[in-house]
């Protein structure tokens, strides 16, 4: 089974430098996703991987063969892309046969990669139709056909759903994780969709300014960012920051404000100083209301206002100088009083060192 | 607008009466030149020139067609009609290929010194060509195309370069650049995605193109005249000789009837292609 490997890739644009340095493995069966903003490199990377841009140094293996020099087509790779790309003038089938007809695979294949194709993504219907003549969901699936019956070693995708809306996008985003299962397909996804790539991706890879911020799991992503870079950028709503430092009562403790809060078996990865600054970060359905009985780390703060959001209310409160938000059952959301009393469930924390925005 | 008429309806019959107006005045120098076409010498020589003909016929529209002189030759025109064909097709089919060719390549694929060859173009495409005359006659002559059809064929495939490069490129470029990714990831190559995806793309353009050259080249009179030689003289230089032919006395009517004859064929293209004429100008303007 293949896998896509990355070394040390590098690229710049004149003086912007796109990618500095990526490292990456992606094992066979992978749905890897690169996840950032707009700008952070990763469709760049995606290109790179894909053999449509050059890169200035570093290496690509593909299902263990070097790749870097090989043109896209001998890569072993399909791709679906944004704007899906079809070929304006063929008929759906011809779009779909057009790199199996280049590659002069015999007629009967063709027709059963085809058959094959327009059964599984349910498109058997319009296959002598133009793509002016299909829906946005229609020809999605057509792009995402003309990649499959490539029966490629690795599948490349970027922003496939970003043109769809809403309701289309939640439909195919489970048509493509169903796919990914029944396939056992190498999957590398390119969104800059949070929620996209915590449903699809089996590993996550945030981007930030050409360079991988972290390369994970989505739980461990989630719970256990590796810089504020991510904890900020990945849940919604997103991560508190609150500033302090960190010192030791008789046990490690986080001062924010006015409170000493304990950071029961908080599990430091760096060396743990005394008096150091931190930024604690705590994400809003870690913070609850207090009850009479809640023991531990309690603060008090006002309430500024909510925000109902269906299943739950999001609960903005004024801690000090600071401001910190809460996910609430939206029927204790309501009627809060002025002054409230905030449970933090601190086995949930994360701690960064303010400078190197590293975890600590 | 008001029902009942008002300012808005004299405004507007005004406007009629003015565009009316000033249509008949341009058309003025048609309708005289087609009304002493069907005219007889006698009757041209008698009359004014605004008189309608007495008893129209093609007398002398079949003497330009098939016994006009220029100088001992009396051939008529058609001569030079063929002769016009024999450039034309050539020329246009050539140069608006090598146009979409040269406009693909430039936007879409990594051209070293892609901005200097535009740029060069873009100039090619504004210097006016009498400058350039000389050096090409010499050019020519050295590789020994001057004075044959080969010769008039180069030359005005060199001159529909630019412009033809210039008009595909806008419109190539307004292709997204993903459609020659995805061919590209399908394995298919330069040549390939030009055949195979730009060109059953380009239907207007390529009908736009077509339209420019073939009137371009059909009322082509310097570049014939110098570069064709005596063999190939296209219509246009053949309406000429006859036009200023000085010995015995000069035949109006049919000097007229030549003329519309060489000016027919683009007029034709025009009528059965205007439809397309706009649709693929305003294509490449919204998308260039």
């Amino acid at each position: 089974m293949p896998g896509v490997v990355v070394r040390g890739l590098s690229k710049s644009y004149g003086p912007v430098q796109a990618l500095r340095g990526i490292d990456m493995v992606v094992e066979p069966g992978d749905f890897a996703v690169l996840l950032g903003p707009s700008g952070c490199g990763k469709s760049t990377l995606l290109n790179a991987i894909a053999g449509l841009d050059d890169i200035d140094a570093g290496s690509i293996e593909i299902g263990g063969a070097e790749v870097t020099q090989r043109e896209p087509s001998e890569r072993g790779i399909a791709m679906v892309f944004q704007s899906y790309a079809l070929y304006p003038t063929m008929t759906v089938r011809r779009n779909l046969s057009f790199g199996l007809r280049v590659r002069s695979v015999p007629k009967p294949e063709i027709q059963r990669r085809v058959a094959w194709v327009s059964e599984l993504l349910q498109i058997g219907g319009m296959l002598d139709r133009k793509p002016s003549q299909l829906s946005g969901g229609q020809r999605q699936r057509v792009a995402i056909g003309r990649a499959l019956v490539q029966q490629a070693k690795v599948f490349l995708l970027d922003e496939p759903l970003s043109n769809l809306d809403a309701k289309l996008r939640t439909e195919m985003r489970a048509e493509l994780k169903r796919l990914h299962r029944s396939l056992g397909a190498t999957i590398i996804y390119v969104t800059h969709d949070q929620i996209e790539a915590m449903t699809l991706a089996t590993r996550i890879a945030v981007m930030r300014a050409g360079r991988i911020e972290q390369y994970a799991t989505p739980d461990v992503l989630y719970e256990r960012p590796a810089t504020l870079f991510v904890a900020g950028f990945v849940g919604s709503p997103g991560m508190n920051f609150l500033s302090g430092s960190i010192g030791r009562a008789s046990v490690p403790v986080v001062r924010i404000e006015a409170d000493a809060i304990p950071l029961d078996g908080y599990p430091f990865c760096a060396p743990f100083v005394d008096g150091r600054e931190v930024v604690f970060g705590i994400r809003p359905e870690h913070v609850s209301l207090a009850d009479h009985e809640t023991r531990g780390s309690v603060i008090e703060a006002e309430t500024l206002f909510i925000e109902p959001m269906g299943p739950d209310t999001l609960g903005w409160f004024q801690y000090g100088s600071q401001r910190i938000s809460a996910r609430l059952p939206p029927q204790r959301a309501r009627g809060l009083s002025a002054t409230v009393r905030l449970a933090l469930d601190i086995g949930q924390v994360s701690l960064f060192d303010p400078t190197t925005e590293r975890r600590l | 607008m008001s029902a009942n008429g008002g300012p808005a309806r004299i405004g507007r019959l005004g406007l009629y009466a003015f565009l009316i107006g000033t249509a008949l005045f341009f058309a003025i120098p048609l309708l005289v030149v087609i009304s002493t076409s069907l005219k007889s010498l006698d009757e041209i020589r008698a009359f004014s020139i605004f008189v309608p003909p007495s008893s129209p016929d093609f007398a002398a529209w079949w003497k330009a067609w098939y016994a006009a002189c220029t100088g001992l030759n009396c051939g008529g025109v058609h001569v030079g009609f063929w002769n016009s064909v024999r450039i034309l097709i050539p020329s246009v089919t050539l140069s608006v290929l090598a146009g979409a060719l040269n406009g693909y390549a430039l936007s879409h694929w990594r051209v070293p010194g892609a901005d200097l060859i535009l740029l060069a173009l873009l100039l090619g495409a504004f210097i006016p060509y009498q400058v350039i005359l000389y050096p090409l006659v010499k050019i020519t002559s050295t590789i020994g195309i001057y004075s044959s059809l080969a010769g008039i064929i180069a030359v005005h495939i060199l001159f529909g370069l630019p412009v033809m490069t210039l008009l595909f490129r806008n419109f190539y470029a307004g292709l997204p650049d993903e459609l020659v990714k995805a061919a590209r990831v399908d394995g298919a190559g330069f040549w390939r995605i030009f055949a195979s995806v730009m060109l059953p793309l380009s239907v207007n353009i390529l009908i736009v193109a077509t339209i420019l050259q073939t009137t371009g080249i059909w009322n082509d009179y310097l570049l014939g005249l110098i570069f064709a030689g005596r063999e190939n003289q296209p219509m246009t230089v053949q309406l000429n000789a006859i036009a200023t032919t000085s010995t015995g006395e000069i035949e109006y009517n049919v000097n007229m009837a030549a003329a519309l004859l060489t000016a027919l064929p683009p007029l034709l293209v025009y009528f059965a292609s205007g439809r397309f004429f706009v649709r693929g100008i305003t294509a490449g303007a919204v998308k260039g």
